[in-house]
């Protein structure tokens, strides 16, 4: 399932962009001539161009798989290939070890569900709430950080930021609704 | 001339907020250039809400400044750990990590510093002899060709990040293009994809489409990834202060050298969509093709270190050519940067060269003061720099993010760009997975409003006969070029280019 998964993600991609151009170029048929103009010089050759690709993508299944080299195997290839004999770098570059799909949509679906989470708490409660909350959160949970490194850390950036955006560069950032709901009724 | 040129550097030189954005530009930006998995791009896009409300001048030099010394640091864990960060310092590591290794890291790192500052300063020199050569040519240029300009520049950056598949990249650049014309119609008042949404009247946040199409991915696929290079031995990072001191006396050595992939690295800095791994891999090939002793290369030569140094670093001066004078960015670092720009109030294009030329000049002397500053700098401070390449990936994200989601708020100060920073991260992260390029949106979506005022205009005096201008039939034939060559390397893949699609 997974691979082929990873062998339709290329026509996934195209079937996106597809869409979007379609439904943008037909919202930009409703508007005045002059309007659509530009949305359809820019809208109908990439339709033309991800149907191409469609071809493409499904050319590509039929083919050997490609060279799944890493770039810094590739950046060795290269350099071997001009100065004539054999270069080995250092390093992979990371000390963890290949990731299963499994594992790796398991912490992408992590890891959006911080962001998510953030963007919605700093809707609903605004950045300053918002903010700290995640910061020591996502370094003792995620980073594995532990308290007396994530609370200090979270909390000091929190401030840091606060006093450069609120007090340096005067910037009113969003509140929150409902923070400033609450603090509404508060006041009254 | 001579008067704006040193009008300009006595004005920044005399300027205490000038110069000192310019010194937390430098520290900023070497921090950033040394620290795992923040690309040059990126830094920029993060710097941008901390640039609102500044005056034109010091922000811009602020923000170029960031920009041109991101790369100098970034050689330090190829050299001493055998670790590139990115493309052009992988070509550094082929001889700067067996320098290392055979015990001479300081001397690898005192000549690449001082080799990356002197491939800025020649950059920006190169840049400047360039301006009075260009100016008749950039005032040739009518709206016709500035729309076919812009054609060029995404299908150059299409080709070069596309790989063998060019039309992913176009693809790509066609959808930046296509968000371009959101908001309302400079010619019919007429709102486009935008509803009822006032905020998108105004056009989408450029800001915004720029974090959340590289700085969301690239941190989300960090943490993903996870684990920093700490289990590299940090042995090799002992060396002295004398070896350094042997390694910048490298650079004088081998002047001929240097001031040759210098120019080289600025040549190809004009061309758009040749990134800096392309001249940091097309100097080191000249360093090896120009030596008598070619067999040196790969075991330590310090050759080898500095050619992709000065080659990298000259390409900024010569990529704010396109940048500034037609507003075709060079390379993706390039479009945020003009976004960026576009921000402070600078409108790029020919006008740069008869209204803005003391700010022209700034920009040069920012790079040349920018790189003396960083090499004295990082000559002192690279030995703790090089720390900062154990930072645990995992640590940076959740700050990255905030700085993300506080610059698409403040960059126009509406809630719901929160919202279109989602959902752009998803279209963004799904690229990134795919393995499709993400450079051409930044052009398309930079390049959008300008190509669609030149085409009115065009339209407007030529009609359709505009394609038929001179130098409209030659930019129209670079396109059709460059097309029918990525088709022809689609049928036919060929390692030619292997090299210059090492890190897109």
């Amino acid at each position: 399932m997974k691979s082929l998964l990873g062998k339709y993600s290329n026509s996934s991609m195209t079937l996106v962009m597809l869409g979007i151009f379609v439904v943008m170029v037909a919202i930009a048929s409703r508007y005045p001539a002059e309007a659509r103009f530009m949305p359809f010089v820019v809208g109908i050759p990439p339709i033309l161009l991800c149907l191409l690709q469609l071809v493409l993508d499904a050319r590509a299944r039929h083919r050997p798989p490609a060279d799944a080299s890493s770039d810094i195997e590739r950046a060795q290839a290269t350099a071997s290939q001009i100065v004539g004999h054999q270069v080995e770098f250092g390093a992979s570059g990371t000390t963890e070890p290949q990731l299963s799909p499994a594992e790796t949509v398991h912490r992408e679906l992590v890891l959006w569900g911080y962001f998510l989470g953030f963007i919605a708490g700093i809707v609903l409660f605004g950045f300053w709430v918002a903010i700290p909350l995640f910061l020591v959160s996502f370094l003792r949970f995620q980073a594995k950080a532990g308290w007396r490194t994530a609370l200090p850390l979270g909390v000091g950036a929190s401030v840091a930021l606060f006093l450069v955006f609120e007090r340096g560069l005067k910037v009113q950032v969003h509140s929150g609704f409902v923070t400033s709901f609450v603090l509404d009724h508060l006041s009254r | 001339m001579i008067e704006v040129m040193f009008g300009s550097l006595w004005a920044m030189l005399t300027s205490p907020q000038t110069m000192g954005l310019m010194l937390i530009a430098v520290l900023l930006g070497l921090i950033v250039g040394v620290t795992p998995g923040i690309g040059g791009r990126l830094s920029i896009a993060l710097a941008i809400p901390f640039v609102f409300g500044m005056q034109m001048i010091p922000g811009a030099v602020f923000l170029l400044t960031m920009h041109a010394v991101n790369g100098t640091s970034g050689q330090i864990s190829s050299i001493m750990f055998g670790v590139p960060g990115d493309g052009d310092d992988a070509a550094t590591t082929i001889d700067g990590y067996p320098m290392a290794k055979k015990g001479e890291a300081g001397r690898a790192l005192g000549a690449s510093i001082t080799a990356s500052g002197f491939g800025g300063i020649v950059g920006a020199c190169v840049f400047a002899v360039m301006i009075p050569i260009l100016e008749p040519v950039v005032l040739a240029f009518s709206p016709a060709e500035f729309f076919l300009l812009a054609l060029l520049g995404i299908t150059f950056i299409a080709f070069i990040a596309g790989g063998n598949n060019i039309f992913r990249g176009l693809i790509v650049g066609f959808f930046g293009l296509m968000l371009a014309t959101i908001g309302t119609d400079p010619y019919t008042g007429t709102p486009r994809f935008a509803g009822d949404y006032l905020f998108l009247w105004d056009g989408l946040s450029l800001v915004t489409a720029v974090l959340a199409l590289f700085a969301v991915p690239e941190m989300i696929a960090l943490g993903v990834q996870g684990g920093s290079i700490s289990a590299v031995s940090r042995e090799t990072a002992r060396f002295s202060y004398r070896q350094l001191f042997e390694g910048v006396l490298e650079v004088p050595r081998h002047w001929w050298l240097a001031l040759r992939t210098s120019i080289i690295g600025a040549v190809i800095g004009m061309i758009p969509g040749l990134g800096s791994s392309a001249a940091a891999w097309f100097c080191y090939g000249h360093a090896v093709q120009t030596s008598p002793n070619p067999e040196r290369f790969g075991k330590g030569a310090v050759e080898g270190v500095i050619a992709p140094e000065t080659g990298s670093n000259a390409r900024e001066g010569g990529a704010l050519l396109p940048t500034l004078f037609f507003g075709v960015p060079a390379s993706s670092g390039m479009a945020v940067l003009l976004g960026a720009f576009l921000i402070l109030g600078i409108q790029p294009g020919p006008k740069m060269l008869t209204d803005q030329l003391p700010l022209v000049w700034t920009l040069i002397w920012a790079l040349v003061i920018g790189n003396l500053i960083a090499i004295t700098f990082l000559l002192f401070i690279c030995r703790w720099a090089a720390t900062l390449t154990f930072v645990n990936g995992a640590m940076l994200v959740p700050f990255i993010v905030v700085v993300v989601a506080l610059g698409a708020y403040v960059a126009e100060g509406q809630w719901e760009n929160l919202v279109i920073l989602v959902g752009l991260s998803i279209v963004g992260y799904g690229l990134l997975r795919a393995g499709w390029p993400r450079a051409p949106f930044v052009i398309g979506l930079v390049l959008g409003k300008i190509a669609e005022e030149s085409l009115h205009k065009a339209m407007e005096l030529w009609g359709f006969a505009f394609f038929l201008r001179p130098l409209s039939l030659i930019l129209i034939a670079l396109i059709v070029l460059t097309i029918a060559y990525a088709i022809y390397r689609n049928i036919r893949p060929s390692k030619a280019l292997a090299g210059l699609r090492i890190v897109q």
